[in-house]
């Protein structure tokens, strides 16, 4: 941590380097930028050609994003031993900073104004303009040099895609951390959860995918030959028994119809690993937990939050009847402007994080299909371990060439850096950013940095959803790892995707490295009325399955009980 | 006799009705004073002869019904169910040009329903009885027993800003300009002194602004069922100005107008609802050499 100056800014700390994670700067100035891993949506080393899709996230998706609200910073991106690492760097010299701070608050305000407007005339058509560009390609059909030019202009949508990603959650989270800042200081409410009650309840795509597996579970429950195959088979089995009867058959139809319209999406942030639709295991497991689970209908769930929501913002309302119009005006208009925030944080990533990723996925996997087909690799998802250089080269070069060589090396390389661990920060350290709503809705979503903790049976983190409840540890590293996670479990994971968010009505609660009050996992969490302890750090690395766990959600602390 | 509306010639009557509610009367016809009632000496004699006869509080039943049916019309002129009132006391020789009695008498604020309102009236009536307000009498040489004291219940203002005018410096004395303390809410805090008011000085003549003083704010007083509470003030509104130019000129011409209209300068209370500037009491300045 950067020391603090006698009322100056902190002075600029250079970091060591750790001995076992070894960097090499290039130019001067990449040491000069404050780089940081981002666990929560990127804990894993990434191999070459998806780092290459992804990093750009950065500087071609949040940068411009930032940049059209006049926000002072910009973003960078990096890969250190397949980690990504990103860097807030100012985008404005210095003195100008506060006062482009200011225009970019307004500009902020002006669009929080208008989520809803922005996101239906705006927003999603140009997102279905980018979908449409995939969808009208025919992959499978396509000549090598027509797949090599969409897969270059896949790139480009791709960075497309992520600017708008960061015109939308910008306001989003900045409108939700707003709201609570106000209701807090209205209602002197300590409760660090009273101002979301006034969000719960909204439909969004999350909560549609769910209630579709939901009424996939129903269908399947009605018919004992199904009940059977999915009571007596691993999640990964059941595929193979239901093609094996004709009710099974019939219900495949079912699934793969779910599949289509909502198995877009891979287990977490990434292009490399198999969506639902390649791969229906995870999906197939919450179907199997939700043939036990009649209570856990997510209509029945969801009437309860939304009487709940409106019995909170009557309560607000009545409070508020005897303030100034300029606070009453205020609440109320950053009121309507979470509750619009709170379905975007769901839909942007529907829509972008997850179904427009799994477009590109089709692409660079059917780039790898070609090379298999001339037997110049093993696996379609190998081309993953190559660079866009490569991947251009090899495929001039085809029918000759053999690359298999090259991924053995590069996915020796990958697994080696699997085991480093990376540090939270690289580069030079300036301390904490200016203070702004942006930045502290970021703290909201991020997560605060955790103390230590001297005492070994607790772990503290970040209040992320209420309640407190006791059962069995299961560490969940990845989705593929969900089968052991039964009813009544404390799902211990380093972050939660939209995917994971079925599991939420098997488990008993959720703890997580990763994360804040306003990160996917925390707001889900609150949806399902299950207490999540979110960003502990260190949850997956020192909890071990089949500890009992107390996890307090409102004060954000896990005791180890037994 | 016993209920006199504002707007009726008789409420202007120091002796019936007291000051404060005199000196409105006498305004509520031609400036935007919220519709009120005033409960006169002679219920006040009432109540205290049922009180002697009955024990304490007890209300003669017939006053008890005409309080009712004011109320009743008051929420007419309202267009309310159940109007929200604020419940003054308005002294016979309070409002005087020699000793204001600034915040010496009870105020009930955000009163709704009429037993509230007849609860409020029994505790202004009783006030007269405090020991500070006995205390303050003798300073200023008032005579201690025979005190009459009429109600004033007017419909309460939420105000989003709350001012106290005075149509001349009360501390320089400069009688060329007019002084606007106005803070968000209600005016308890700047009357009780809780909150940095915002402060604009207005010239007389020329109605420009002619200072500006942008304060902190950093609480205010705001209405809560059955009464009020001073909160905090968000964060976003502390250091906002309360007034824009063309408000603080509307309330340095209403000063105006009110010195015109009383012949003396006059510190007043007003607030806005909106865009809507209501004036809430009017008073001689006491402290003027």
């Amino acid at each position: 941590m950067a020391e603090q100056n006698a009322g100056g800014p902190p002075e600029p700390v250079v970091l060591p380097i750790p001995p076992d994670f070894p960097v090499t700067w290039g130019y001067p100035k990449e040491q000069e930028a404050p780089w940081e891993f981002d666990p929560m949506h990127f804990p894993d080393p990434f191999p070459l050609l998806e780092a290459e899709f992804l990093l750009p996230i950065f500087e071609k998706g949040m940068s411009p994003g930032f940049a059209s609200y006049e926000l002072p910073v910009q973003a960078l991106g990096h890969v250190f031993n397949n980690y990504i690492y990103m860097a807030m760097v100012p985008a404005v010299p210095l003195e100008e900073m506060e006062a482009q701070g200011k225009r970019a608050e307004e500009n902020l305000g002006a669009t929080i104004a208008r989520l809803q407007e922005r996101w239906h005339e705006e927003w999603l058509p140009a997102i279905k303009t980018h979908l449409a560009f995939w969808e009208s390609f025919d992959l499978e059909n396509a000549a090598l040099p027509d797949l090599l030019t969409h897969f270059d202009a896949s790139l480009e949508h791709s960075n497309d895609l992520w600017n708008i990603h960061f015109q939308i959650v910008t306001p989003v989270y900045t409108a939700m951390g707003l709201l609570d800042e106000i209701y807090r200081e209205l209602f002197e409410d300590e409760n660090v959860f009273a101002s979301y009650q006034l969000l719960e309840g909204f439909d969004n795509k999350t909560i549609e995918t769910n209630r579709a597996l939901w009424d996939l579970s129903r269908s399947a429950a009605q018919t004992d030959a199904v009940r059977a195959i999915l009571a007596n088979n691993a999640s990964d089995a059941v595929l193979a028994a239901l093609q094996e009867s004709a009710e099974g058959q019939v219900f495949l139809q079912e699934l793969r119809a779910f599949l289509a319209e909502y198995g877009q999406r891979g287990p977490t942030w990434s292009l490399s690993q198999p969506s639902w639709i390649e791969d229906p295991t995870p999906a197939i497991k919450n179907l199997q937990d939700y043939i036990d689970q009649p209570e856990a209908d997510p209509r029945v769930q969801q009437a309860t939050l939304v009487g709940e929501r409106e019995q909170a913002v009557t309560t607000a309302r009545h409070r508020l009847a005897g303030y100034p119009e300029q606070a009453v005006g205020q609440f109320e208009f950053l009121l309507k402007a979470a509750q619009a925030a709170i379905v975007l944080t769901e839909d942007h990533g529907f829509w972008i994080d997850f179904k427009a990723m799994y477009k590109v996925r089709r692409v660079l996997v059917e780039v790898g299909q070609r090379f298999v087909a001339a037997g110049a690799l093993e696996n379609a998802n190998d081309v993953f371990y190559l660079n866009t250089d490569e991947v251009h080269q090899a495929a001039a070069a085809l029918p000759q060439g053999d690359l298999r060589a090259l991924v053995d090396q590069r996915k020796a390389e990958l697994e080696h850096n699997r085991s480093l661990t990376p540090p939270h920060r690289l580069g030079t350290d300036y301390g904490p950013p200016p203070d702004s709503p942006l930045s502290r809705s970021f703290g909201k979503f991020f997560g605060l940095p955790i103390e230590p903790q001297e005492d070994q049976s607790l772990l503290k983190g970040n209040a992320g959803s209420p309640g407190k409840v006791q059962g069995p540890a299961k560490v969940v590293r990845s989705l593929a790892e969900a089968e052991k996670l039964t009813q009544g479990d404390i799902l211990v994971a380093d972050t939660t995707s939209p995917p994971w968010t079925p599991l939420f009505s098997t488990a008993a609660a959720i703890v997580t490295d990763t994360g804040g009050i306003l990160s996917h996992c925390a707001v889900v969490a609150r949806e399902y009325r299950i207490p999540a302890v979110v960003g502990t750090g260190t949850a997956t690395s020192t909890l071990k399955d089949g500890q009992i766990l107390e996890v307090d959600g409102d004060n954000g602390i896990v005791k180890i009980v037994g | 006799m016993n209920i006199l509306w504002l707007e009726q010639p008789l409420c202007q009557d120091v002796a019936l009705v007291g000051g404060k509610a005199a000196n409105l009367s006498r305004l509520a016809a031609a400036y935007r004073v919220p519709p009120g009632l005033c409960l006169t000496t002679v219920a006040y004699d009432q109540w205290l002869a049922a009180g002697k006869e009955n024990g304490m509080d007890t209300w003669p039943s017939a006053l008890r019904a005409e309080l009712a049916q004011a109320y009743q019309e008051l929420a007419q002129r309202c267009g309310l169910d159940l109007p929200v009132v604020a419940v003054r006391s308005s002294a016979i020789d309070e409002d005087s040009q020699d000793a204001s009695f600034a915040g010496q008498y009870e105020t009930y604020l955000n009163i709704t329903g009429v037993d509230a309102v007849a609860a409020s009236v029994s505790r202004c009536w009783e006030s007269t009885r405090s020991p500070q307000v006995l205390e303050y009498r003798r300073q200023y040489g008032l005579p201690c027993d025979n005190i009459q004291i009429a109600v004033l219940v007017q419909q309460m203002v939420a105000a989003d800003v709350a001012a106290v005018v005075f149509s001349a410096n009360p501390v320089s004395g400069q009688r060329t300009e007019v002084v606007i303390n106005a803070s968000w809410g209600l005016g308890e805090s700047i009357v009780g002194g809780t909150v940095t008011p915002d402060t604009y000085i207005v010239d007389k003549e020329s109605l420009q602004i002619s200072e500006r003083q942008i304060a902190d704010k950093q609480r205010m007083t705001v209405a809560q069922t059955e009464g009020t509470k001073e909160v905090d003030v968000p964060r976003f509104m502390r250091s906002q100005p309360t007034l824009d130019d063309e408000k603080a000129v509307e309330m340095a011409r209403l000063a105006l107008a009110l010195e015109e209209e009383m012949g003396w300068p006059v510190d007043l209370e007003c607030a806005y609802h909106g865009n809507d500037l209501y004036l809430l009491q009017c008073r001689p300045i006491t402290t003027l050499t």
